[in-house]
């Protein structure tokens, strides 16, 4: 048997569970594909995370530093694992660096990734310079300026579209992403604060700020910083004669169609299934679930596990997820990893 | 004035069409559809009220919208093409018509008279609009301008180099053969039976014309069946 | 690379250079650009569901036979909204005709049959136009109701099973002609209906029935098409073999606007061509794809996705709604704001409301003009095609003589040359695409 667990994801979860596997004493192995640590805070760019209001470096970094000054965690950057063998108790992980990992238990903490609005192409992304992801708007909010790409003007007016790549069946697409609600109200905050002469304008079929999330962010967007809301799911993003974007919806609370010139439009993107899903379901034998997430087992009494015994499935690889809860997945499943292999090894004793 | 029973029967012959539960699974409220409607731009019509009417039940204003807001849905399906539920509300308005229709409405009668002439049109030849139909007379708001060239239609008809264009009292020429086929589409679907609810006198007109084809085509048979035996 | 080229400030400008950087770096340097262009290609999984699919399976079972699109057919790939792929037949055609062209704009068809001439197509062979054809009748059931799928179903194999055995009196075998949807209306009411048929075993039922008893059913069962084609998909595809081998007039002076119609790419909406060489692939690419093979400028404008208005039924009896619609949200802009010398459409409701409903703005002071026609009237002129003779534009009512004044065209010569013709057709002088006598479909029946 192997006393190592290895943590497959540099991200929030991963880096969650390296460091709880660590403290509880047993080595921990985390594999990332990516030369850089801490997932899609890192690699994204995000600005301030919600709902602590820390920057993603400060907040994501301590994350990192911790687990890389452990001495009971080793980390791979740049490389996959290529191919799995063996059993609960030993696996043998195969590196596409070509390094070996003897584990007793696999933690995937695969993550997801962002939804490509380019798929949405009436909404303009792709076509039109001004339009843009709430992922750019937190590049801009994390280089302290927000500016039309067209022409770097400051803009008067942004529109933020809510549910691009979520509760949508044109694109089979049918869930909620969870955080993007928290996430462009936050945003909307920000412009405003870097930027306290532009208007925002969000348009919204619901407004999820759940939680204690709902007077920080949806209360606060409103009555501090004057967000506008308008239920109205948007049809089509097309420019105007004076080069500003024309957006097409119907106010349904006013119960009216409305076309509104705006200078920037956001779309808030939705998490997809990781695009290395069909990859990682055959390396490690696990299977997916019918939204393309990872399958995980039923959660009262078998949570975090995934379809094969002694690997275990958290945080946003399960499905749209927040960082701070993948954040608790990675507690959760070094837990279970561990305490499963602490279960095994007694059996094997007796 | 209907009674609710009868409302209640015109509701649940709707939701009985086997594409209701196809274009219409649930509803958001999102507005996507009514946002690019041409129809929700000019009239007080909504495909999302409409929706909403028929997902919750609302028998009396579905009796009301069936009067007149149906007939502003100018079947783009642009509401179909983008509610994230793929709803569709232009389908929806398709199926409220079609029982209108059924169901003899007084709005549906009045809504179609303008339509008879392309109607006739349509179930006698099986085409819908002919060169003879679009004169400057008949549609002067289209101006002057409707024919740029001097000449008598038949002429200026023949004057196309396709063959089954050179006809001036149907799009194309369309064989006998083919009218009589359409005929018995018409009969064996019912549409023929939906026509005599909406105006008995077109009605009457068509079947005369009906007629008088199937005897001219069953004699063209005859005539063939004695040409193969010589 | 030329040393002589200007070298731009600093080194840069629009000119190419050498990078200098070794294969794998290059390689990793323009990855993203791939990664990025192939995710246009969702992942659906089974999320999504191709009706083709059940459609293949329904053969294999012995329910309905398809009329294949065969190499004979010279078929053409292109991708739909997701990616799927889609076969065009260049081929082999039957013409399913248009009502509101035909009666309208005639033009329409001649151009289009015209097209298929000069590139060596053979009536007979290679197409075939002929009278045994009706009305898809779906304009009329979107207008007023009158009709029912049922009515829908029968007509659409009804003209297609006729398409699949029209090559018999020519001596070709079953299905050598592929049908070939002249209206963007036909196109997607047969696609819906298409939808229903294979997914109704009771329609299937009911509708085998009515085609029994016309004789229209091949060994018992339905025949339904591989792929619903619109001619404007057919255009596509042949856009560079239209502007390299037919292409007389140079066009790239003319501003040009396209409308594309509802019924091509919102009715079911997942067939529809999307191309990444056409508008990014965000748009559909029909219209706008022939327009730019031929070198003029498609201008973009901000009600690109409106509905013209047509309405069906509005253009006839809420005509106040139709002009409205279309002068506000089509003609004006494409005035105003694109300053277009031509906006183009790819169906039949489409190019008769924006062409007829412009004179009436002026008992509103709404006096905008911009000429109309479709896509294909604009390639024959662009390829040589008589204004009067085969682009018939004299029954347009916008002022199509501008634009082809622009082209470099006389249109007074073009109308004199016309109105002598009419004097030979009056002497029984009468000229054809193709031999009249292949259109009779009665006297060969069987």
């Amino acid at each position: 048997m192997s006393d190592a667990i290895l943590i497959v994801g540099g991200g929030p979860t991963g880096l969650s569970a390296a460091h709880a596997v660590a403290s509880i004493g047993r080595r921990a192995v985390l594999v990332e594909k990516e030369q850089l640590l801490g997932g899609a805070p890192i690699l994204s760019g995000y600005a301030k995370l919600v709902p602590s209001g820390e920057w993603a470096k400060d907040a994501i970094g301590r994350m990192v530093k911790r687990v890389e000054d452990s001495t009971l965690a080793t980390v791979h950057r740049g490389c996959k694992v290529a191919g799995v063998e063996g059993d609960h108790g030993r696996f043998v992980a195969t590196l596409s660096n070509g390094a070996s990992v003897e584990a007793g238990a696999i933690i995937l903490a695969t993550g997801f990734t962002h939804f490509d609005a380019v798929n949405k192409p009436e909404w303009g992304f792709g076509t039109f310079e001004d339009v843009v992801t709430t992922t750019q708007v937190e590049q801009m909010v994390a280089a302290g300026k927000i500016a039309c790409p067209s022409d770097g003007r400051t803009p008067e007016r942004v529109a933020i579209l809510l549910c691009v790549g979520s509760r949508d069946r044109q694109i089979g697409r049918e869930w909620c992403s969870k955080i993007c609600c928290t996430v462009s109200t936050n945003l909307a905050i920000e412009i405003r604060e870097l930027s306290p002469a532009t208007d925002v304008y969000i348009y919204y079929m619901d407004i999820r700020t759940f939680g204690l999330y709902e007077d920080k962010f949806y209360w606060r967007s409103q009555e501090e910083f004057r967000t506008k809301f308008v239920k109205a799911r948007i049809a089509e993003v097309t420019m105007g004669p004076d080069k500003r974007l024309l957006v097409k919806g119907e106010d349904t609370l006013v119960k009216r169609p409305i076309v509104i010139p705006f200078d920037l439009v956001v779309h808030a993107i939705g998490m997809d299934p990781n695009e290395l899903n069909p990859e990682i379901a055959r390396v490690f034998g696990v299977e997916l679930e019918k939204h393309g997430f990872l399958e995980k087992g039923e959660h009262y009494t078998s949570s975090f596990a995934s379809t094969r015994r002694g690997i275990y499935v958290g945080g946003s690889a399960l499905g749209p997820e927040d960082i701070d809860t993948c954040i608790s997945h990675g507690l959760a499943m070094a837990m279970r990893a561990v305490g499963d292999l602490n279960a095994l090894g007694e059996r094997k004793a007796a | 004035m209907a009674t609710y029973a009868e409302m209640r029967e015109i509701y649940e012959d709707i939701t009985r069409d086997f594409r209701y539960e196809h274009e219409l699974n649930g509803c958001l409220n999102c507005g996507i559809c009514t946002a690019t409607c041409p129809s929700a731009h000019f009239y007080d019509y909504s495909p999302r009220e409409i929706v909403q009417l028929l997902w919750t039940e609302n028998v009396e204003q579905v009796y009301d919208a069936m009067q007149e807001k149906i007939w502003a849905c100018a079947q783009c399906m642009t509401c179909a093409a983008r509610c994230p539920f793929k709803n569709s509300p232009g389908g929806l308005v398709a199926i409220m018509r079609e029982v209108a229709i059924k169901h003899g409405m007084q709005s549906a009668k009045d809504v179609l008279r303008p339509f008879g002439r392309v109607m006739l049109k349509l179930i006698t030849t099986g085409n819908q609009l002919s060169p003879d139909m679009i004169q400057p007379d008949h549609f002067p708001d289209w101006g002057p301008n409707i024919q740029k060239v001097e000449g008598d239609l038949k002429t200026l008809r023949k004057a196309i180099p396709v063959k089954t264009l050179q006809t001036t009292d149907t799009a194309w020429e369309t064989s006998l053969k083919t009218s009589v086929e359409m005929y018995t589409i018409w009969e064996d679907t019912g549409v023929l039976r939906q026509l005599e609810t909406m105006d008995e006198n077109l009605f009457d007109v068509i079947q005369d014309f009906i007629e008088e084809k199937r005897e001219e085509y069953d004699e063209w048979l005859e005539e063939r069946q004695a040409a193969k035996a010589d | 690379m030329s040393t002589t080229e200007p070298k731009g400030i600093a080194g840069h400008g629009a000119f190419f250079q050498p990078t200098n950087l070794a294969p794998e770096d290059a390689e990793r340097a323009t990855a993203w650009v791939r990664k990025h262009v192939d995710r246009r290609q969702l992942d659906l999984g089974e999320r999504m569901d191709d009706v083709r699919d059940h459609m293949w399976e329904l053969e294999r079972d012995g329910e309905i036979i398809v009329h294949r699109i065969s190499d004979d057919h010279q078929p053409v790939v292109v991708k739909t909204l997701f990616g799927w792929d889609k076969r065009i037949p260049t081929a082999q055609l039957w013409h399913h005709k248009s009502c509101g062209q035909c009666g309208n704009i005639p033009g329409y068809p001649t151009s289009l049959l015209w097209t298929m001439n000069e590139l060596g197509m053979v009536p007979g062979k290679d197409y075939l136009d002929e009278t045994d054809q009706t009305s898809c009748t779906a304009w009329n059931y979107h207008g007023s109701g009158i009709g029912n799928v049922e009515s829908l179903a029968a007509v659409f194999l009804r003209n297609f099973h006729q398409a699949y055995v029209s090559g018999a009196k020519l001596g070709h075998r079953p299905g050598h002609f592929f049908p070939l949807v002249h209206c963007a209306t036909s196109f997607g009411n047969y696609k819906e209906i298409r939808k229903y048929l294979i997914e109704r075993p009771e329609l299937r039922e009911r509708v085998k029935k009515i085609l029994g008893k016309l004789g229209r059913l091949v060994d018992g069962k339905l025949v339904i098409p591989e792929e619903v084609v619109h001619y404007s998909e057919w255009v596509h595809v042949m856009r560079n073999a239209i502007a390299s081998k037919l292409q007389k007039i140079d066009v790239s002076k003319l501003r040009v606007t396209v409308h594309m119609a509802c019924h091509y790419n919102k009715m079911v909406h997942e067939d529809a061509i999307y191309d990444p060489e056409v508008l990014g692939g965000h748009r559909a690419a029909t219209g706008t794809g022939v327009a730019q093979a031929l070198g003029a400028q498609v201008i973009d404008y901000s009600t690109w996705y409106d509905c013209c208005g047509f309405g069906f039924r509005h253009i006839i009896s809420e005509r106040e709604f139709t002009r409205s619609f279309t002068i506000d949200r089509k003609i004006k802009v494409a005035r105003e704001e694109a300053n277009a010398d031509l906006m183009l459409g790819i169906d039949t409701g489409c190019v008769t409301t924006m062409d007829k409903n412009q004179w009436i703005g002026r008992a509103h002071a709404q006096q905008y003009s911009v000429p109309i026609m479709a896509d294909i009237q604009f390639a024959a002129l662009a390829c040589g095609a008589d204004p009067f003779k085969i682009v018939q534009l004299q029954w347009h009512s916008s002022p199509c003589e501008e634009v082809v004044e622009k082209m470099g065209l006389s249109w007074a010569e073009s109308k004199q040359r016309f109105e002598e013709y009419l004097q030979a057709v009056k002497a029984g002088r009468i000229e054809y695409l193709y031999d009249p006598r292949l259109a009779d479909s009665m006297s060969r029946a069987a």
